[in-house]
This record gives structure tokens, C-alpha cells and sequence, in this order.
């Protein structure tokens, strides 16, 4: 995860350094250094999410060391900010690789505003999944630690899909994609339509997918994704196994295997009963009720209720 | 205009307007603030032009699953409240009402009860997708009232005069008829096969494949509500039922007795729908 609250200055201007440190003070940490070359070792060290480089004088070296930089796609959340003497003649975009310009004689006026809002769009921005647009693991992994760092209650529900692959074996992964765009829309919109604010859906990739809710909505908005998957699933069938239930084939073997239309399991763990401080083990927990309720033949939903013995 | 050329002017239909009275009731609805998906859902499945627009999105390739939904209620939940709310706010109506169309909303919506009942009877899994395909069996209508405004309205006035049916008053005025323009407009939006052949096969159920039962049911729910003097579908008499449809529904003469007297009830309540003062 990157360092949201750190930009890196870039000057050889001990002038330039010092009046951007007045301006952003408070707004952030501030590292300075004198050459992008000797500032490489501490970006790919600690991930900062913004670079302030001074390209007043005009030096090709610094300008494909920074290109070079931003097409690293380990820093690809890395916001570059070039600071323009106001002579400068804006050059050709493709041969310097940066997200935002300001001019010397507007920092004052403008420089901390600019900063800000590039750090809440770094915010905003967030790794989603290509195929549902459901935010992906690092916001999962936030969002759950933030609920726990503030010591919120809240239920941690982890939904994955049973007979899943021969679905993908009989009818292709194109089809197997159609289903899971499908079981992210399906799943975000039961759980907004129950609790609209401060409730969470995030893909973990493949058919898994987490979501967060208030500890007394999350069984009866489960039971309604179960029941709704249940009735759409057919359709993303064809007529001849829809009308069979199931699907049939052949394994290498040549035994005849018959597979049950995809259901889905849900596992889900609360914090009001058992204390986690980690996201990782509440994870587990939620991980290890779906795995139970994957026992269990057809759609389901468990909950951990055990006694909140020691976890 | 020969038939390449008006089924790509019918293909070129983005969305269809709705009648006034719906108009007024879904602005009322659209504008509550707390309105639950169910609730919108409800209001929706009255009419054609709302269903068809909800399924038209839900079954666009942005979503990802073109081609599969064909259920109302699944519909919703699929492309969740903000977008259906979003979408209805986009609803105009008819510019030139024609008196027909209002009695061809009440026709639709007595169909979509009717082919729900009997869908029930005959123990179909999901009788809401039968009834999906009753209310939208019409579209056709629709399409070429709003496209060709005035060639339609000869071909329903020849239908009046002339003591014919609508289906030939449309083919003498265009060589095609309301079941093929429906069914283009249901393959353009992508509408699931379970839609499209009762849509395209509803005076002809024989010719559906995929799914003989839903189109069956359709034609004979079309034939019901014509009988029950529900709305007015274009024609002042009642077509015959299909022999192919007696024999794949298969009604014994008390499920009749059982679904025409559940589908008065079910009318009156419609009724209430349609004329209730907002």
C-alpha cells in the first residue's frame, strides 16, 4: 500500500524547497532531495503517493529517468507533479510522462489545493476488477481494517459459487464471465438495497466475493442474494440442461459424471461476539463458514456462532 | 417501402413512449423518496413500455449477459434502483394519441395476467417470465404506430371498415404484421428467446421451437382477454384458438372453468390500475 500522506520534493533550488515546504505545511510529510537519482532508492523503498520534481532547467536525463519511473507499473499509483519555470514552453505530453504541471509563480496561490485534491483523487481511484467493477483486494483488505481500527460492529459476509468450474468446462470461460458479472451486480444490489450507506462489496477474484454490512441486515440480505441466484441461474443455461437441472459429461476416465446447476455458498462472521483485531483473521473466520456451508448441498449461508472462546 | 428497409427503420427505435395516464402515475412514483425496488417493480410490470425499456438495458452487452433475463423482477434487481429510477426518468409518451392505443394497454396488461394464470395452471417454474412475454406480445403494434403513424392508422381504420383482422389490414397496408415488427425489435434489444417467439409467434404458435409451451400460452392468453372484452387489441372479434394450442395445453374443462373465472377477478383489479385517479 502506498504512503498517501508523503510527497517527495525534487529540487536542486534550496529556495524552490523551502517555499513549497511553508505552503503544504501540515498538509503532509515532506522529503526532500536535491536529484531524482538520488530519491530512486527511497521511492521504490516507501511508496509515496506524490512527486514534486522541479524541471525549471530543462535536463533530457531527469525527464527519462522520470519516464522511466512512471511506466514502472509497481509505482503506477505514483502522481507526478512537475514544477515549470514560467518561461516554460509546454512540450509534447508523450515524451514526459506526468500527471499534473504548475507554474513557479503560482504555487503560492495554488500548489496545496492542487495536492490535496491529487491526494483525494489517488483516493478515489481505487484498483476495481475488470470484469464486475467491484473494487478489488487492497480496498477490501482498507475497508475491513478501517471498521476495525474504529472499532465498529459489523458482519463480514464471503460469498463464493459451488459447481462453478464444470459450468466453465461444458459452456467456455466467456460464458463462466457472463455468470459473474452477474453474481457482482446481483450481489451489490441487494446488499444497497437494504443498507444503502456505509455497506461494502469487493471482488477477491475468480467467483469469491466479500461484503460488509450492519450485523443485523447481513442474514436476511444473504438468504435474498441465495434466493435470487437460485431463480436467475437457469437462465445462463441452456434449454436442454435447464430442463435437466444439471449437466452432464464425460470425465477422463470415462465415467459419466452429473453436475448439480451452480449455487452459492455464503460464510459470514460478526465482531459482536468474538473480538478481531486483524482483518486477517476475520477473513479467515468468514472463509472458514463458507467452507462449511459449501457441505451443505444447494445455496446456503452459515454463521459463526460459536462461543467466542478464544479465536 | 419494402421489408429490408422497414425493419431497419424499426431497428433504429431506441425507446418507445408510454400513454399519459401511465406518465402521470410513474412521476408520482419515480418522485417518492423512499421507494423500494419491489414497490417500483409493481408499478413497472403494468406496462409494456417501461418493461420492454428495463429489459432492453438489463440485456445490453454493457452489463455483460446480453440475452438472459427475461423476468421483470429479475430485471430489477440486476441493474439495481438508481439505474431504473434514472431510466424511468427518461420516459416520454405518445406525441399523436391514437384512442386505439390506450385500449391496446389494457389489451396488453389483461394478456399479461391471462398467460400468467394459465402459466400457473399448467405449473411452468416461472410463471412472471410467461407474463413478461404476454404484456410485451403486442410491441409490434406499438412499433408501427409510432414509425409509420399514418399508414398505421389506415391499416386499423381498414380493419374497422372492412370487418378484417388486424393482422391482414397490416399486411395489405405493409406485407408484414405486428408479430414480425415485435419480433425484430425483440431480437435488436436483445430480449431472450423465451420473449422473442411468443413476441414473433403469437398468431402462429406452431412455428416457435425454443419454447412451444410459453408461445402457446401466450396465444391463447391473447385469445382470453379478447374474449373477456379486455382493452381492445385492433379487431372487433375474437380469433379462433390454434389447434396445436388445445393440444399442448391440454386444459381440461374445469382448468378452464378455473382460469377464466381467476382471470375475471385479476381484470377487475386491473381495471382499478389503469383508471384509478392518481
Amino acid at each position: 500500500m502506498s504512503d498517501s500522506k508523503t510527497v517527495v520534493v525534487i529540487s536542486r533550488d534550496q529556495v524552490l524547497t523551502s517555499l513549497i515546504s511553508k505552503f503544504l505545511k501540515g498538509l503532509c510529510q515532506i522529503v526532500e532531495f536535491a536529484t531524482l537519482g538520488s530519491s530512486l532508492d527511497y521511492i521504490y523503498g516507501s511508496n509515496p503517493a506524490i512527486l514534486l520534481i522541479d524541471i525549471t532547467s530543462d535536463d533530457p536525463t531527469v525527464v527519462s529517468m522520470l519516464n522511466d519511473l512512471k511506466s514502472d507499473p509497481v509505482l503506477g499509483h505514483l502522481s507526478v507533479f512537475a514544477v515549470f519555470g514560467d518561461s516554460f514552453v509546454v512540450p509534447g505530453w508523450d515524451n514526459l510522462l506526468i500527471d499534473d504541471y504548475i507554474k513557479r509563480s503560482s504555487l503560492e496561490a495554488e500548489i496545496r489545493s492542487r495536492i490535496e485534491l491529487s491526494m483525494q483523487r489517488a483516493e478515489r481511484t481505487i484498483e476495481v476488477n475488470p470484469l464486475t467493477g467491484l473494487p478489488g483486494n487492497i480496498q477490501i483488505t482498507k475497508q475491513i481494517q478501517k471498521r476495525l481500527g474504529a472499532g465498529d460492529q459489523f458482519a463480514l459476509a464471503y460469498a463464493d459459487l459451488d459447481f462453478f468450474k464444470p459450468y466453465n468446462d461444458r459452456y467456455g470461460f466467456s460464458r463462466g464471465d457472463e455468470v459473474l458479472k452477474m453474481l457482482g451486480r446481483l450481489i451489490l444490489n441487494t446488499v444497497k438495497d437494504r443498507q444503502p450507506h456505509s455497506s461494502f462489496v469487493g471482488h477477491v477474484g475468480g467467483d469469491d466475493i466479500v461484503f460488509i454490512m450492519d450485523c443485523d441486515a447481513v442474514e436476511e440480505t444473504s438468504g435474498k442474494i441465495i434466493g435470487y441466484f437460485d431463480r436467475i441461474i437457469p437462465t445462463f443455461y441452456d434449454i436442454e440442461d435447464r430442463t435437466k437441472g444439471c449437466i452432464e459429461s464425460t470425465d477422463r476416465e470415462g465415467q459419466k459424471k452429473v453436475y448439480p446447476l451452480i449455487g452459492i455458498s455464503i460464510g459470514i462472521v460478526c465482531n459482536d461476539r468474538k473480538h478481531f483485531a486483524h482483518y486477517g483473521e476475520m477473513a479467515e473466520v468468514a472463509s472458514e463458514m463458507k467452507r462449511f456451508a459449501k457441505t451443505v448441498k444447494g445455496s446456503c449461508f452459515k454463521v459463526d456462532k460459536r462461543n467466542p472462546s478464544r479465536v | 417501402m419494402d421489408s429490408r428497409e422497414m425493419r431497419s427503420q424499426i431497428e433504429n427505435i431506441d425507446t418507445l413512449p408510454t400513454i399519459p395516464s401511465i406518465l402521470r402515475k410513474l412521476l408520482a412514483v419515480i418522485e417518492k423518496p423512499k421507494i423500494s425496488i419491489n414497490e417500483i417493480g409493481n408499478f413497472i410490470a403494468n406496462d409494456p413500455v417501461l418493461t420492454s425499456r428495463v429489459l432492453k438495458v438489463v440485456n445490453s452487452p454493457i452489463y455483460g449477459f446480453p440475452g438472459r433475463i427475461s423476468s421483470l423482477n429479475q430485471a430489477l434487481i440486476l441493474l439495481g434502483l438508481n439505474v431504473v429510477r434514472g431510466m424511468l426518468l427518461g420516459v416520454s409518451v405518445f406525441e399523436a394519441m391514437q384512442k386505439t392505443m390506450v385500449g391496446l394497454w389494457e389489451h396488453s396488461l389483461g394478456c399479461a395476467i391471462a398467460a400468467r394464470i394459465i402459466a400457473k395452471k399448467k405449473g411452468l417454474k416461472e410463471p412472471e417470465e410467461v407474463s413478461v412475454a404476454g404484456l410485451l406480445h403486442d410491441i409490434g403494434k406499438l412499433v408501427m404506430g409510432l414509425k409509420f403513424p399514418e399508414e398505421y392508422g389506415l391499416a386499423i381504420a381498414e380493419a374497422q371498415k372492412g370487418h378484417i383482422f388486424m393482422l391482414d389490414a397490416e399486411k395489405n397496408q405493409f406485407n408484414i404484421s405486428h408479430a414480425d415488427a415485435g419480433g425484430w425489435i425483440a431480437l435488436k434489444w436483445n430480449f431472450p428467446q423465451n420473449l422473442v417467439e411468443p413476441i414473433e409467434y403469437h398468431h402462429k404458435p406452431h412455428l416457435s421451437k425454443v419454447v412451444p409451451l410459453q408461445t402457446a400460452i401466450v396465444h391463447f392468453a391473447d385469445v382470453l382477454t379478447r374474449a373477456a372484452g379486455f382493452g381492445f387489441s385492433g379487431d372487433n372479434f375474437v380469433p379462433a384458438v390454434h389447434p396445436s394450442v388445445w393440444q399442448l395445453l391440454d386444459l381440461s374443462d374445469e382448468d378452464l372453468k378455473d382460469i377464466v373465472s381467476e382471470l375475471e377477478d385479476s381484470l377487475g383489479q386491473a381495471e382499478d390500475f389503469l383508471f384509478a385517479d392518481e
